[in-house]
């Protein structure tokens, strides 16, 4: 084997694409040339640099992913049941009336002068009643049915009714309904816009108590991050404190570890954030957040490492 | 359930059944786009995008080829493009200036491997950049196939049948790949 060969198979046997023959001839021409072997060394080099580069993928990144997917292919589903409705609801009725095709320009041309004329003779009463009975959205699903007298129905039917309610957030009944939206699992973009709010309200004790709990167990990095907003002006208090320490040493999302080391430093009793920070920085893999702990400690003349 | 009673499920509407086959794929094609554009955000987007599509067009697959071809070659082209696109158009910075002085967005991003001596990690970083660099400098073919047989592990067959092309092309592409990190790389190595 000529040195050409064997340097054009060294990338291969790294990545095992080479017959098991020509791998036995290259390491045969290897232990025979100086220049092939450093060769090969090298591309041993070049795959343990490569492999350091490898990003995995956060399981933050994943799941919003994964939701953002989620949202649209519901998004999607919607749209084309909808466009599937019509286009057979139109072909099922051209099949059952079987016209020959030469008459369809004919018969849209019927349909839009009997939509015309229709809206011109029909009463207006009608068309009102059309609306406000069988087509109200507030009704999901006809349940029971039962035939009554003088050519009467009964239908029993479930209804969803959506409704507009304002207030002020000092109001009990709204700041209740925000909390629960605030903690609705279904729904990130709900809990977003629900701690927004909530907040602006930090002085209501259930209102910080609500910000805590998202700011500690929320799934999602942005409700994480407006609770954590909204709990900066308590950032001395022991239990926010304690959700501050808990987003350092676990949070996933390095920006909100980032604010947890600004504000436990800031407020709180130094001696107490040491520990907090000692331990971040064993364990943290993210350089910039350990750079941020380190600093934080040198600040506090603390020492950088535990012992 | 096994791959292909999942596909005609999904093809018929179970919304179960394809949320059983993004997630059985849907980490590897965000690894790959992570690694090849270097950037949560772009990764996301061609996430959606392949998904998307995958979702619109099932009908249309008819196990000529194995799913998880079919699926890369989607995910595949949509790469391809966005690489395309960024070299006409000018680099997103990946290094933000920030307060405490420049931070790299990609610090941000779990590395699978940490390690604590700190001039290894300088010279790991800078050498690091550099691979950066020469890879931003390969053809968007040619950093795709060494992205599926270094950090996705595909065979050279796949990645042949996931771009089209023989198994001898795909071979080439990763020769000359690792020719030019071998030799940009030179005094690191």
């Amino acid at each position: 084997m000529i040195c050409d060969e064997a340097r054009r198979s060294i990338p291969l046997i790294h990545y095992g694409e080479i017959a098991f023959d020509d791998e036995e001839a290259v390491h045969e021409h290897l232990a025979l040339c100086a220049g092939c072997r450093s060769e090969f060394e090298r591309e041993h080099a070049l795959h343990r640099a490569l492999d350091e580069r490898d990003l995995d993928v956060s399981p933050f990144l994943l799941r919003r992913s994964r939701d953002l997917l989620a949202s649209a292919i519901e998004a999607e589903r919607a749209h084309s049941s909808a466009r599937r409705g019509w286009l057979q609801g139109l072909r099922a009725l051209d099949l059952r009336i079987g016209f020959p095709s030469f008459t369809r320009p004919i018969g849209a041309v019927a349909l839009i002068a009997l939509g015309f004329f229709g809206a011109r003779l029909l009463p207006l009463s009608s068309a009102i009643g059309m609306q406000a009975g069988l087509l109200d959205p507030s009704i999901s699903r006809v349940r029971f049915v039962e035939p009554g007298t003088k050519g009467n129905v009964q239908l029993v039917v479930d209804e969803t009714r959506q409704r507009v309610i304002s207030g002020r957030l000092d109001d009990s009944r709204i700041r209740t309904l925000l909390l629960s939206a605030a903690m609705d699992p279904s729904d990130p973009g709900l809990r977003v816009e629900s701690v927004e709010i909530l907040k602006n309200r930090t002085e209501s004790g259930d209102v910080r108590s609500a910000l805590v709990y998202a700011l500690e167990n929320d799934t999602n990095a942005g409700v994480r991050l407006k609770a954590l907003e909204g709990l900066k002006p308590y950032a001395s208090q022991a239990d926010v404190r304690k959700a501050l320490s808990h987003v350092l040493l676990a949070d996933e999302n390095p920006g909100l570890r980032a604010q947890a080391i600004d504000l436990l430093t800031q407020n709180s009793n130094q001696e107490l954030v040491v520990g907090v920070l000692q331990e971040s920085m064993h364990k943290e893999g993210n350089g910039y957040i350990r750079l941020r702990c380190e600093k934080a400690l040198r600040a506090m003349n603390a020492s950088v490492e535990t012992y | 359930m096994d791959e292909a009673a999942l596909i005609r499920a999904a093809q018929g509407g179970d919304t179960a059944a394809f949320e059983q086959l993004v997630r059985a794929y849907d980490q590897s094609v965000l690894r790959l786009a992570l690694n090849l554009l270097r950037s949560p955000e772009d990764a996301n987007d061609i996430y959606q995008e392949t998904f998307l599509r995958v979702y619109k067009n099932l009908n249309s697959f008819r196990f000529d080829c194995s799913f998880h071809t079919w699926l890369y070659r989607i995910t595949t082209n949509l790469c391809l493009d966005y690489l395309r696109k960024r070299k006409v158009r000018r680099e997103e910075p990946t290094v933000l200036a920030t307060a405490d002085g420049p931070l790299d967005r990609m610090d941000m991003v779990p590395e699978s491997r940490a390690h604590g001596d700190p001039q290894r990690s300088l010279l790991s970083k800078e050498l690091k950049g550099r691979i950066e660099k020469i890879l931003g400098e390969l053809t968007p073919r040619e950093r795709l196939v060494f992205e599926m047989r270094h950090y996705q592990g595909m065979r050279l067959r796949a990645i042949g049948d996931v771009l089209g092309t023989s198994e001898e092309a795909a071979k080439n592409c990763l020769f000359r790949a690792t020719q030019k990190l071998r030799s940009a790389l030179g005094d690191f190595l």
